[in-house]
């Protein structure tokens, strides 16, 4: 009897912890959003006010930027180093094509960036990353609005899941 | 380094198929390269003494000069957009590419080059020493006095004017002054992040990419120069500035195009620094077989 309760309080709480997992999930996509999009603030300011080269750009915007917008701006100053053999683009590319936490629709803004940034003037660089900022931070409310709506139906699946599956095994 | 180095350094901004072909130069004539040509649609070609030699590889693509500017640019275009407005780029070692495309205009006024069509690639070399046949003559008393090399295209006039200014700046052979220079296409220093790629001297300060008469007066009031330099005059308010310059004690150093003194006389541009008496030595230079002679006249 012991045996079979101990393994019903654990089938329940695997459940539970399935459902927190995945409202924790829509959580730090939001999170990664909003550093995103508060890393190419940094970028946006910095070219505004310096339009250093990108190599110090990137740096720069690792030094200031948090979670993984600082690491995509890290990895990719460091990738430049290898040009000749890998074009900005394709690298930016291919970094932000591991940006999982980003979701499909946050790659999609983030990735098409590497065609303009180092490429053009400035000014047409800094528009490229305010228009992806704001399109991020429009994504990031609405992360966080299907975040607060779908975790909390997230948690309670979890929960009377693993109630329900209780109720069965016993 | 030597040139066949410098063919070697000035290569690595080629993307990586047309560097491999461009190794594949057999030794013996990578230090004789002018140039390396690209054009779109055509194999990638070496300008040597002789003339062009392509170098056997497929045509070039657009693409593949897109990628020579982002490697040569740092991937930073907007850094140096000024010089590619001007049609031309420095990458680091003072080689410089020259670059044509379509140009996209702006109150008109070239804003940027697109669908780049070819660029040229020029190994840059210092010849160190140029200066020395030419020292003890514009030296008298061991200082430098104001001194204008006149010559056509072509025929070393940047060269011998480096070297001129880097000899004064290091006093080898004269006593050593304090130079400021207005190299305004970046061909006398190449300055890259900062830094001369072309040996100038301890005493020199550069200021690049700037109109050469803003350049000139922004030396004559920032740096307290004992000597300005200035390669090319060509428009009067460069002639202008020289004037300003002289009347504040400064040695001249410039270079024009002509062949004589009369050309100086009949053009309209210079005749003011014949008539002001702005420069005490003239240096003409004139091919003579493979190397160059120079001829000093005094002028006053």
């Amino acid at each position: 009897m012991m045996l079979r309760m101990t393994g019903a309080v654990l089938v329940a709480a695997g459940a539970a912890w399935l459902g927190f997992q995945a409202a924790a999930g829509l959580r730090s996509r939001t999170r990664a959003i909003r550093d995103m999009a508060g890393g190419l603030a940094v970028l946006e300011r910095e070219l505004e006010l310096n339009a250093p080269p990108l190599s110090r750009l990137l740096a720069q915007g690792a030094a200031r930027s948090q979670g993984i917008a600082g690491a995509l701006f890290h990895a990719c100053a460091q990738g430049l180093d290898n040009l000749a053999q890998e074009s900005f683009a394709d690298l930016w590319r291919r970094l932000t094509g591991r940006l999982f936490q980003l979701g499909r629709e946050g790659q999609a803004v983030v990735a098409p960036l590497g065609d303009t940034l180092g490429r053009y003037d400035g000014e047409r660089q800094r528009e490229a990353l305010a228009a992806a900022r704001r399109r991020l931070e429009e994504l990031a409310a609405q992360t966080e609005e299907d975040s607060r709506r779908m975790g909390r139906v997230y948690q309670a699946l979890g929960l009377s899941g693993g109630a329900f599956l209780v109720i069965l095994l016993l | 380094m030597t040139a066949a180095e410098s063919y070697l350094q000035a290569i690595r901004v080629l993307p990586p198929r047309l560097r491999r072909e461009a190794l594949s130069l057999p030794e013996g004539d990578r230090g004789k390269v002018e140039e390396v040509r690209l054009r779109t649609g055509w194999p990638m070609t070496v300008l040597l003494e002789g003339g062009e030699r392509p170098l056997g590889g497929p045509p070039v693509e657009e693409e593949e000069l897109e990628r020579l500017v982002e490697i040569a640019s740092g991937a930073s275009l907007h850094t140096v957009l000024d010089q590619v407005r001007q049609g031309y780029l420095t990458v680091e070692g003072g080689h410089r590419i020259g670059l044509c495309g379509a140009a996209a205009l702006r109150e008109g006024e070239i804003h940027a080059l697109r669908f780049f069509s070819s660029a040229n690639l020029r190994i840059a070399r210092q010849v160190k020493g140029a200066a020395a046949p030419v020292l003890d003559r514009l030296c008298p008393g061991g200082r430098l006095g104001d001194t204008l090399i006149l010559a056509p295209p072509g025929l070393g006039k940047t060269t011998l004017l480096r070297d001129l200014v880097r000899s004064v700046s290091e006093g080898e052979r004269c006593l050593p002054l304090r130079v400021s220079l207005a190299d305004e296409r970046g061909e006398v220093a190449a300055l890259y992040n900062g830094r001369p790629q072309l040996e100038v001297g301890r005493r020199t300060d550069v200021v690049e990419g700037c109109p050469k008469a803003q350049g000139l007066m922004l030396l004559l009031r920032g740096m307290n120069p004992q000597v300005l330099a200035a390669d090319e005059i060509t428009a009067g308010p460069d002639v202008e500035a020289l004037t300003t310059a002289v009347g504040c004690g400064v040695t001249l150093l410039a270079t024009a195009h002509g062949e004589s003194r009369e050309d100086l006389l009949r053009r309209a541009v210079y005749r003011p620094l014949m008539e002001e008496g702005l420069f005490r030595f003239l240096v003409r230079i004139r091919r003579e077989g493979e190397g160059r002679a120079y001829l000093v006249e005094e002028l006053r």
